[in-house]
């Protein structure tokens, strides 16, 4: 050979926190807004600059956390999951009655759930129904499941998760411990694993991936396989706070999840996935709620203001981005 | 280095020194509908050689290639390949484990995942669950600064965010992340390549075959193939008609062979029917001011080239063209215009449609009353095209059973269809055959005749000699205006570069 190899191909540290700070920066805008919600809340109330202030205010961000690592899993390869709320609240459900009285039968039913999710994945693949449809349906016959077993909010859920929603370190807030393990299963799955290399390349251009020799079914699946286990999770920490089961507790985290993927920096077209972002645009949505009591503005006033705020941090993004260009 | 992939083809190919043919086509057959894109090819590819693949646009060589590659499978005769396992069926992943790789013209990178992801998801050995993205991140690194010295590649960056250029080197350096490499196919390697990438190519393709690998060189370029194949295979409907040793021909015996005019231009195409075009010949019909540098004028009538090196500004004229519309100060424009894309893949063909959905789209008012397509006038309209461009397939064809040359001229001939006095071109012929080229030529000049203005970029300054006058490009700005005498490709070269300095800029 006569070109002599440099000693490393690989680039170095700063290079490599240049491109990640580079291709990080959509989610930088979420973070912007979640400094500053959080700002105006210590204003208003100081006393949440404390380990069990900071565990109030952070709990009801714990499940949609995980939610919205599931539905960035389900982004990324470009399909869209409207069935998330129900499901969660079916999982609820799941885990305040059956998974207490009868506990084989409770964790059958959550396994056949991801068992339904691979096989969703496999109908959007081989049939090309589109996901927004499949979901959508699905959504129905989980609220039909969860109506079923428990027409009314109520129930009773099983020690160990009542003992996981009951704890509380005294060192760190607990909600924040979740919201970090939840980030890093999401970046783990999505940017580190060679299958979530897989799963954006399916997003981002399934020609591609079939070239080099790879199953796209097999990808689809693995992805809402991934997406399902995020999701139960999900239920069952929502139902670990509540303690209690209802079908229509999480109805609004369908389009959360949705807005706090898209706040983060991820597409709707799929081949992108910024857990750490989904994580902030997750984050983001929870605090408004928070914030908005915190003022004593009414809470009919809560999703306008999510409204708002997903809207004010999409048109600084486009603007931001139109000028570092 | 000692898990680089180039190390690793060394040490494992000449290990057996078999000298059998790496692969050999008999009597191989496909067709896709009513198209008959291969009629019994018999094709061999030695050990060690570099076997330039030439031939029109549809003449089978993209198919050929995918069988050879294993991706498809023959409908009748035979692909043996030296590496196959007696018994197995030749197919992809045969062939991958028998260590067949490709480059393909479209590029097939993940515009969303980076290099080393992009690297990783085609390279078919096994790595760790944890250390597997340092690895790729390694090899694709190694491959680039062996291949393309100098190539300034971040491989962290994603693919979407690099310049053709570089996607191209990212695509090639890929396919050498293998072990045991014994067959390299590149289609159209060098189209967006530099001078001096193409150069390294070449030299590293050399150094390959030294190893016992075989390289299948699909290219247009007749020069790169005559200057760097031991072989040459020329391919014409569906058939190889002939096999010339590389040092014992010249352009014009290839060229004919292949079935094309040696001269530039005189195909003789009648457009189907005079354009109903309200400007008269010579009257401007559009204008672009500039704050420096000369303004862009354009009359009816006209044929007008944007020359100029890629990326200069020549695109953005286009779109200026384009997208004008009543707020757009310092542009003028007809109301009716028409555009063809240069990259049909993204922006061009309407892959679910037919032939002649695709033809007529632009012409809709022509063809409709009140809102409503006369079926028999689109049928009608798209036919006479069809022949006049002699588009292989017919108007019922899926547009996507095409070929690309053909396909490019469907595109074009969508943009003539539609009564639009005036016509954008963005680069369109990259990577058509002479043959299309010189009948697309003579379309053009007997368009502009009829009394429409056309606006024609091209990366290829010899095709500027068509043009009435052409305006030369230079860092987002018109720096000449050549017609006539003046109009050559010394001369838009000279004006491409900055004549005080001789720098690029």
């Amino acid at each position: 050979m006569t070109t002599t190899i440099q000693a490393s191909a690989r680039p170095g540290l700063a290079g490599r926190a240049r491109v990640s700070a580079v291709h990080g920066f959509p989610a930088l805008l979420s973070l912007v807004a979640l400094v500053v919600i959080f700002g105006i809340s210590v204003v208003n109330q100081p006393g949440i600059l404390s380990v069990s202030g900071l565990t109030l205010m952070l709990m009801s961000a714990v499940p949609l956390v995980f939610a919205a690592q599931a539905q960035m899993l389900i982004m990324s390869v470009g399909d869209i999951d409207l069935g998330i709320g129900a499901l969660i609240g079916l999982v609820t459900v799941i885990a305040a009655t059956l998974l207490a009285e009868s506990p084989l039968l409770g964790w059958g039913l959550l396994v056949a759930i991801v068992g339904v999710y691979a096989l969703l994945g496999l109908i959007v693949q081989k049939r090309g129904v589109p996901s927004i449809i499949i979901t959508l349906g699905m959504s129905f016959v989980w609220i039909g499941l969860g109506l079923q077993i428990l027409p009314t909010p109520g129930g009773a859920t099983p020690d160990w998760l009542t003992a996981i929603g009951r704890w509380r370190p005294d060192s760190v807030p607990a909600p924040l411990v979740f919201i970090v393990v939840a980030t890093l299963i999401g970046w783990y799955l999505a940017r580190q694993s060679r299958i979530g290399s897989r799963m954006r390349a399916l997003g981002s251009s399934a020609p591609t991936l079939q070239k080099a020799g790879w199953s796209l079914a097999g990808t689809r699946v693995t992805a809402y396989v991934l997406a399902a286990v995020l999701i139960v999770v999900s239920g069952l920490l929502l139902a670990s706070q509540t303690r209690s089961g209802d079908i229509n507790s999480a109805s609004n985290f369908t389009l959360m999840t949705i807005a706090a993927v898209i706040l983060g920096g991820g597409t709707f077209s799929g081949g992108r996935a910024l857990p750490i972002g989904a994580t902030l645009g997750a984050v983001t949505l929870g605090l408004i709620t928070v914030l908005l009591s915190l003022m004593s503005l009414s809470s009919s006033l809560q999703s306008a203001a999510q409204g708002i705020i997903v809207l004010a941090v999409l048109a600084g993004r486009i603007i931001t981005e139109r000028f570092t260009r | 280095m000692s898990d680089t992939a180039l190390s690793e083809s060394a040490t494992a190919v000449p290990s057996t020194p078999s000298t059998a043919p790496t692969i050999v086509a008999r009597g191989v057959t496909k067709s896709y509908g009513k198209t008959r894109a291969l009629r019994g090819v018999d094709l061999r590819l030695e050990h060690g050689e570099i076997l330039g693949l030439v031939g029109h646009n549809g003449a089978g060589k993209s198919t050929l290639m995918r069988m050879l590659a294993g991706i498809e499978q023959p409908d009748d005769g035979a692909v043996d390949a030296r590496e196959r396992r007696a018994g197995a069926a030749w197919n992809a992943d045969s062939a991958a484990a028998s260590g067949v790789r490709m480059v393909y013209q479209e590029l097939a990178l993940c515009d969303d995942l980076t290099v080393a992801e992009n690297a990783a998801l085609s390279d078919p050995r096994p790595t760790g669950l944890w250390g597997w993205r340092g690895r790729a991140e390694q090899r694709i690194g190694t491959a680039l600064d062996t291949v393309f010295p100098g190539h300034g590649i971040s491989v962290l960056r994603r693919t979407g965010e690099l310049a053709m250029a570089e996607r191209q080197m990212v695509e090639i350096a890929r396919a050498l992340c293998t072990d045991a490499l014994s067959m390299l196919i590149l289609d159209e390697p060098t189209e967006s390549l530099g001078v001096d990438a193409t150069a390294q190519l070449y030299a590293h393709l050399r150094t390959l075959t030294r190893r016992g690998v075989s390289v299948l060189l699909i290219s247009h370029r007749m020069q790169e193939v005559l200057a760097n194949s031991d072989r040459i295979a020329v391919m014409k409907d569906g058939t190889v008609v002939e096999t010339f040793a590389a040092a014992a021909t010249s352009e014009s015996e290839l060229l004919v062979a292949m079935g094309g005019e040696v001269r530039a231009a005189g195909a003789d195409v009648t457009a189907p029917r005079a354009a109903d075009l309200t400007a008269e010949r010579g009257a401007i019909v559009a204008t672009v001011r500039a704050a420096s540098g000369i303004s862009f004028e354009a009359r009816a009538g006209e044929l007008i080239g944007l020359a100029g090196l890629a990326g200069q500004g020549q695109e953005q004229l286009l779109n200026k063209l384009w997208g004008a519309g009543a707020l757009s100060r310092g542009v003028t424009v007809p109301r009716r215009r028409a555009y063809v894309p240069g990259d049909r893949q993204t922006s061009g063909i309407l892959p679910l449609w037919s032939v002649a959905e695709n033809l007529t789209i632009s012409a809709m008012r022509g063809i409709s009353r009140l809102g409503i397509i006369n079926g028999r006038a689109k049928r009608e309209l798209a036919a006479e095209w069809i022949g006049a461009l002699k588009v292989r397939g017919d108007a019922a064809t899926p547009i996507t059973a095409l070929s690309g040359g053909n396909q490019q001229k469907v595109l074009v001939a969508r943009a003539f269809a539609a009564d639009a006095q005036m016509v954008l071109l963005d680069d369109p012929f990259r990577g058509v055959d002479v043959a299309t080229k010189n009948e697309l030529y003579a379309l053009m000049k007997a368009e502009a005749a009829a009394g429409r203005c056309i606006v024609w970029y091209s990366t290829e300054n010899s095709e500027m000699a068509h043009c009435d006058r052409v305006y030369v490009f230079r860092a987002n700005r018109l720096v000449s205006e050549l017609s006539g005498e003046s109009n050559t490709e010394e001369r838009i070269i000279a004006d491409s570069f900055d004549e005080n300095t001789g720098d690029q800029r």
